[in-house]
């Protein structure tokens, strides 16, 4: 089961878009509060590029709470954070984020209450019930999933999360060539065009242009 | 699980366990048919974990990599490339 290519397409520009107006592209970070800006937007933009679900409420509750991310806030409900984005041809948007981060911060505060609720399956204590216990840790808002629902979310999230990862080897891939290229004239090493493929933009709906691109000389990675 | 058998079939269920099972690196090489709850959670619990290593490392990478991000960089080329597409 693979992430749709929608997903992937959002959850590629969300990231770029929330890293470029954090702290990555300003030099005066140090290389932790980049990596943690990174993370961040990764994490951010998988769940708003997924949508509505349990596990991405949950995970930007979670986010929004972490002392560290207090400009995620301002980044998430669109306010503009005081900090020119050099880069950066359009603000962070997201039309939907306000209603996520509302709905979110209110299934937190419902749900907080039902965290010690009594567990009505006949299972407690055996090994299926302390791995389930374990899993509601590693799924975001599965503290108060149950049965069918936790089992659905995690295939969800499981879904998204390889869909991370993938976006994100290939990104890099593509960044490390064109630095090691980046006194040669190559255009476009094979990492990107696999990214861009990726993405779907529009190199390959120009045939003529995919079919010349393809042809060029293979570049090592 | 949960009995909610008024609402979600066992049929239901069992595509989902088989899905998720499917995921999982190690059920490539297995082709057996069910496997117990308490394995499949487990494994699905060390891929989880497993991922959000590999996304941490990455994230490691890639605040590397974008430690020279000027305006005139390829790799600012690049990810504006991205972003038009």
């Amino acid at each position: 089961m693979q992430a749709a290519k929608s997903f992937v397409q959002a959850f590629l520009k969300q990231m770029l878009l929330g890293i470029q107006l954090s702290a990555v592209s300003h030099r005066s970070g140090s290389l932790q509060e980049r990596k943690s800006a990174i993370k961040l937007s990764a994490d951010v933009a998988m769940a708003v590029a997924r949508g509505s679900k349990k596990w991405t409420r949950g995970l930007i509750a979670s986010l929004s709470k972490e002392e560290q991310n207090r400009s995620f806030r301002q980044f998430v409900l669109g306010k503009d954070f005081g900090r020119p984005a050099k880069l950066c041809h359009s603000s962070w948007k997201i039309p939907r984020s306000k209603n996520i981060v509302r709905r979110s911060l209110r299934f937190l505060s419902k749900r907080k209450s039902n965290i010690r609720a009594p567990n009505s399956s006949v299972l407690a204590g055996t090994l299926v019930e302390k791995r389930t216990q374990v899993l509601k840790r590693l799924v975001p808002g599965g503290e108060s999933m149950d049965g069918f629902s936790l089992l659905d979310e995690t295939l969800d999230y499981v879904t998204c999360l390889q869909a991370q990862v993938d976006v994100m080897q290939k990104l890099m891939t593509t960044l490390e060539a064109s630095k090691h290229r980046a006194d040669s004239n190559a255009q476009c090493p094979k990492a990107k065009l696999h990214l861009l493929a990726m993405v779907g933009s529009c190199y390959s709906t120009r045939k003529g242009l995919w079919k010349r691109l393809s042809k060029r000389p293979k570049l090592t990675l | 699980m949960s009995g909610r058998g008024s609402r979600i079939t066992d049929e239901e269920i069992n595509e989902l366990v088989s899905k998720l099972q499917s995921l999982l690196p190690e059920s490539r090489r297995r082709n057996t048919g069910r496997v117990s709850a308490s394995k499949l959670l487990k494994e699905t619990c060390t891929y989880i974990k497993s991922l959000h290593r590999e996304v941490d490392d990455l994230s490691d990478r890639l605040s590397g990599l974008m430690v020279t991000m000027d305006s005139n960089s390829p790799q600012a080329d690049i990810i504006r490339s991205l972003l038009r597409s």
